[in-house]
C-alpha cells in the first residue's frame, strides 16, 4: 500500500485501535450499560475494517452521507463511509484524539472562520489526505448552504476531481410532487451506483432491508415515547446512538434491530422499576441542536451538578415514517421522504421554519419540559434566523429558553466554563434545580 | 453619484440604484400598475413582465440599521437580508403587491418565514430552485414556474399567455444584449465607464420598467461611444462574489487606483451574460432552462463550480484583468466555501486574488482602502 493510501486510512485505523480494547473489556465485563454500548462500538469497528479492506485490496467502495438512503447501499452491498461521521459521532466519542491540532491546522485553510466548523474540519481532513479516496461519491445538498459549499470544494480537490459523483437535489417543498421528484432522484442515484460498481439493485433485497430498518425506526419511536417518563430512563449517550445505528453503514442488519429491542427493553425496565440511569432528576431539558464534541464534559456535569437530564434532543426527535414496502414505487417514495424530510438537521433545517415551531411546541407538551437549551451552533445560520420563533413558542407555553451561541466542534468559540456559567445562571434565574 | 459621464440616461440609472422607490415606480403605481418583488437573480422576471407587472428586485439600499429585523434574525445572519427585511418592517416595501422567494440561501429562506408572519403583502410565494443544473432539475423548475403562473393568474385575475411570455423574453433579452454592449466597452484599454458606474446601470435594470430601461440604455451607449476613455488607473480589476448592489463599494476600490473592468456578481455580469433561448417552444421551459442551467451560476449551484471557474477565467482573459477581488458578505456560507476553490484556482492561474469580507452597508472604509492599496502595490500598481 502506498504512503498516500496509508495516510488516508490513518485516522480510521487509529479508531479501530482505540475501540478494540474497549470492546474486549466490555465483552468480559459489560457492567450496567455495556451490553447496550458494545454493539455500537462493534458496528463502528466493523464499518471501519470494511473500508480498510477495500483500500488495501483496491476493492470498490463509496463515500456518502447519512441522508442518502442507507438502505439502498446496504441492499446493493456497497461498502461505504460517511466522511463526517467521526465529527458527528464526536459528541459520544469526544471527537478525534487530534481535535485540537486539527482545529489549528483547519484555521490555516483559506476559509472564512464563520463557516461551519464541522465542514471546515472535513475540508482540512481532505486537504491533509486523511480521507480514503473512494471509487465513487454520493454528495448531498441539504440541509444547509454550508453542506453544498463543502461538496463543491470536495469535488474540486485534485485527488477527488476524478471521483465520479452523484448529488441528489432535495426539493424545498414537502408535498407529493416533491416526494415524487426526490424518489426519481433516488432512482437516478441507483443507476449511478450501478454504472460505477456494476452492482444491480434487487427489489426483493431492498424490501428486505427496508422491512428491517422499518422495525428499527418503529422501535426508535417507541423508545422516544418512553423518554416521556419522569424520571427519564437513560443518560445522554444512549439516546444519541439511536441515530447512528440506523443511519450508518450496515443499516438493515438484523443485529441492529436486536439492539433497538434491547434499548427499549432496558428503558422500559428502568421506568417500571424506577431505576433511572441518572438518579435525582430535577430538571428536564430539551437540547435543541446537535450535541457538541465536548458534550462528554457538559452532559455529565448537567446531570451531577444540577440533576438536569436531556429528556429529548433535536437529533432524536425526527418523526420517521414507516415505509410501505408493498410496491417499488412506495419503497422509493418512502426512502425519498426519509432522506429529505426526516433525518436530524434535515428535518429541522431544510425547509420552512414550521417544523422547528411545531416540534418545539409538541416536545414541550409531550415531554413535560422544564426548559429549552438552544446551543445555537455557529454553522446553523437558518436556525439562528429561527431563534425568535423558538423564543416565541417558549414564551407562549411559559417555558424558559436559553440561547447560548457556541461552536459544536470547537470549544475555543465559547469555552466549556463559559457554557457552564451561562447554564448555571439560567437555571438559577429561572428558579430551576 | 459622483461621475464623469455626461449623460442624462446615466443620471437616471444612478438615481434608481441609489434609492428604493423612484419617480418611475411612483408613476407605475399611480397608474394602477402592480409591482412584484423578488430577492434572487435567478428569478425569471419575464413571468412578472408578462403579467403586465413591474419586477422589482428587493435591496436594502438606504437602510442605516437593522434594529427591527434583529428581533427576528441573529448576529450570525448575513446583513443583506437583515437590512432588506428591516426596510420591509419599516414599510419601505409597502408599494409592492407580491413577493416571490426562492430557497436561495439559509438567510433569505428565513426571510420568507418571517415575511409571511409579519408582513401583510397580499401575494407571497416561495419556489424551490434546484441546486444542480441537469435536465430533471430544469423540468422540476418548469413545473414550479407553471404553478406560479397559475397562482398569479388566479390571485391577480390576469392572463399570462405563452405569447405574452415570449414577448417578455424578447424584451428582457434586449436589455441583456444592450448590457453586453456596455460590457464590451469595458474591454477597451481605456473604457469610458468605471466599474462602479457600470454597477449602477445593472442595478437599475432590476428596478425600472424594461421598455424605459432599454431606451435609456440605448441613449447611454450612444453617449458613452463619444466619451473619453479612462486612462489614469494602475490596474484592471475584476470583482467576484454574490450580492453586491452598492456602486459606492466599487467606487472605494476604484478610488485607490484600480479600475474594475469586469465582474461576476449577482447584480452584475451574471444578469446579462446569456440570453433566454427564444427557440425553445414552451416559454416556461425556456425560462427554467435559463434560470437553472444556462445563466452563469451562483455558488449555490454547487455542482457547477467548474463552469463558474471557466466563466471567470475567460473573463479575466477577455477583459485583460490584472487581479481580482473576491467580496463576501460575512456569514454567507454559499460564497464562503467558494473562496477556497477560487483561492486554489487563482493560484494555479497565477492571477492575484484578494478575499474581503464585508457588511451589506458600506462600512470599514478605511480598512477597505488599506487592503486595496496593499493589493495594488503587490501587483506593482
Ligand atoms: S452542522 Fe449544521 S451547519 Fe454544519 S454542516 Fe451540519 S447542518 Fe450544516
Ligand atoms: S450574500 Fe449569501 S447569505 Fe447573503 S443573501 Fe446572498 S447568498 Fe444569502
Amino acid at each position: 500500500m502506498d504512503a498516500k493510501k496509508e495516510l488516508s486510512l490513518s485516522r480510521i485505523v487509529e479508531e479501530i485501535v482505540f475501540y478494540q480494547p474497549i470492546i474486549e473489556i466490555l465483552e468480559q465485563d459489560p457492567g450496567e450499560m455495556g451490553h447496550l454500548q458494545l454493539p455500537i462500538l462493534k458496528s463502528l469497528v466493523k464499518q471501519h475494517k470494511k473500508v480498510v479492506e477495500c483500500v488495501e485490496n483496491d476493492l470498490p467502495f463509496m463515500a456518502s452521507q447519512y441522508t442518502n438512503p442507507v438502505e439502498i447501499l446496504s441492499a446493493m452491498d456497497i461498502p461505504w463511509y460517511f466522511h463526517l461521521q467521526s465529527m458527528f459521532a464526536g459528541s459520544g466519542t469526544g471527537g478525534s484524539l487530534h481535535i485540537f491540532e486539527d482545529l489549528e491546522a483547519m484555521d490555516k485553510l483559506p476559509l472564512p472562520t464563520d463557516c461551519c466548523t464541522f465542514l471546515r474540519l472535513g475540508l482540512y481532513y481532505q486537504s491533509a489526505g486523511l480521507y480514503p479516496v473512494p471509487s465513487a461519491y454520493l454528495a448531498l445538498t441539504e440541509p444547509c448552504d454550508g453542506v453544498s459549499g463543502f461538496h463543491s470544494v470536495f469535488m474540486n480537490h485534485p485527488d477527488w476531481k476524478n471521483v465520479p459523483t452523484f448529488a441528489p437535489d432535495p426539493p424545498y417543498h414537502n408535498n407529493d410532487r416533491a416526494i415524487g421528484y426526490y424518489a426519481d432522484e433516488m432512482r437516478r442515484m441507483v443507476d449511478f451506483i450501478t454504472g460505477q460498481t456494476g452492482k444491480m439493485l434487487e427489489m426483493d433485497r431492498l424490501k428486505e432491508v427496508v422491512d428491517e430498518t422499518n422495525k428499527c425506526y418503529a422501535l426508535w419511536m417507541e423508545y422516544n415515547e418512553i423518554r416521556r417518563s419522569t424520571p427519564t430512563p437513560h443518560s445522554y449517550i444512549m439516546p444519541m446512538s439511536m441515530f447512528f445505528q440506523s443511519n450508518s453503514a450496515g443499516a438493515g442488519e438484523p443485529e441492529k434491530t436486536i439492539w433497538y429491542q434491547d434499548m427499549v427493553a432496558d428503558a422500559e425496565m428502568r421506568v417500571r422499576e424506577n431505576q433511572p440511569e441518572v438518579p435525582d432528576q430535577k430538571i428536564r431539558l430539551l437540547w435543541y441542536d446537535l450535541q457538541p464534541f465536548y458534550f462528554g464534559e457538559i452532559a455529565p456535569w448537567l446531570e451531577q451538578e444540577w440533576g438536569a437530564v436531556v429528556a429529548m434532543d433535536m437529533v432524536s426527535y425526527c418523526p420517521y415514517d414507516i415505509i410501505d414496502t408493498s410496491t417499488e414505487d412506495s419503497i422509493f417514495r418512502g426512502l425519498a421522504k426519509r432522506a429529505f424530510q426526516h433525518g436530524p438537521m434535515i428535518h429541522q433545517a431544510r425547509g420552512l421554519a414550521d417544523n422547528v415551531v411545531n416540534d418545539i411546541t409538541r416536545i414541550i407538551k409531550d415531554y413535560n419540559m422544564d426548559c429549552i437549551i438552544f446551543p445555537g451552533h455557529m454553522g446553523h445560520k437558518d436556525m439562528a434566523a429561527s431563534t425568535s420563533l423558538m423564543r416565541e413558542v417558549c414564551r407562549e407555553l411559559g417555558v424558559p429558553f436559553l440561547h447560548i451561541g457556541m461552536d459544536q466542534a470547537d470549544q475555543r468559540y465559547t469555552t466549556i466554563d463559559e457554557i457552564k456559567d451561562r447554564i448555571s445562571q439560567f437555571f438559577t434565574a429561572m428558579g430551576l434545580g | 453619484m459622483e461621475t464623469r459621464i455626461q449623460s442624462k440616461a446615466f443620471q437616471k440609472f444612478a438615481e434608481t440604484a441609489a434609492t428604493i422607490t423612484t419617480p418611475e415606480t411612483d408613476v407605475w403605481k399611480e397608474s394602477g400598475g402592480k409591482i412584484i418583488g423578488y430577492f434572487c437573480a435567478a428569478m425569471p422576471v419575464e413571468l412578472i413582465t408578462a403579467a403586465g407587472f413591474l419586477p422589482f428586485r428587493l435591496r436594502g439600499t438606504g437602510s442605516t440599521n437593522t434594529d427591527l429585523a434583529d428581533i427576528h434574525f441573529s448576529s450570525l445572519n448575513c446583513t443583506f437580508p437583515r437590512h432588506a427585511f428591516n426596510l420591509a418592517l419599516e414599510g419601505k416595501f409597502d408599494f409592492i403587491d407580491g413577493v416571490v422567494f426562492f430557497n436561495s440561501c439559509d438567510h433569505i429562506r428565513r426571510v420568507y418565514d418571517h415575511w409571511i408572519r409579519r408582513m401583510d403583502t397580499p401575494f407571497v410565494k416561495i419556489l424551490s430552485l434546484p441546486k444542480k443544473a441537469e435536465h430533471p432539475q430544469v423540468e422540476w423548475f418548469t413545473e414550479e414556474l407553471a404553478i406560479l403562473r397559475d397562482q398569479m393568474q388566479e390571485h391577480f385575475g390576469v392572463e399570462i399567455t405563452d405569447a405574452k411570455l415570449r414577448e417578455a423574453i424578447k424584451l428582457h433579452n434586449e436589455s441583456r444584449k444592450l448590457l453586453r454592449e456596455l460590457y464590451d466597452l469595458r474591454r477597451a484599454d481605456n473604457p469610458p465607464i468605471t466599474g462602479s458606474e457600470s454597477l449602477a446601470v445593472t442595478v437599475a435594470s432590476t428596478a425600472m420598467p424594461p421598455e424605459l430601461y432599454n431606451s435609456l440604455l440605448r441613449e447611454l451607449l450612444s453617449d458613452l461611444k463619444q466619451a473619453d476613455g479612462i486612462s489614469d488607473h494602475k490596474a484592471r480589476l475584476m470583482v467576484l462574489g454574490g450580492e453586491c448592489d452598492n456602486p459606492d463599494y466599487i467606487k472605494v476600490i476604484e478610488d485607490q487606483g484600480g479600475l474594475v473592468v469586469a465582474d461576476s456578481l449577482c447584480f452584475g455580469s451574471r444578469l446579462l451574460w446569456k440570453d433566454v433561448d427564444e427557440t425553445i417552444d414552451d416559454p416556461l421551459a425556456a425560462l427554467a432552462q435559463y434560470s437553472v442551467a444556462d445563466r452563469p451560476s451562483c455558488a449555490r449551484m454547487f455542482t457547477e463550480y467548474q463552469n463558474r471557474a471557466k466563466y471567470v477565467k475567460e473573463m479575466i482573459t477577455d477583459f485583460n484583468v490584472d487581479g481580482a477581488i473576491f467580496e463576501r458578505l460575512t456569514f454567507c456560507e454559499i460564497w464562503g466555501f467558494e473562496q477556497l476553490n477560487l483561492t486554489n484556482d487563482f493560484k494555479d492561474w497565477k492571477v492575484p486574488l484578494i478575499c474581503m469580507d464585508r457588511e451589506y452597508i458600506l462600512s470599514g472604509v478605511g480598512q477597505l482602502k488599506t487592503r486595496v492599496q496593499a493589493f495594488l502595490e503587490t501587483m506593482g500598481g
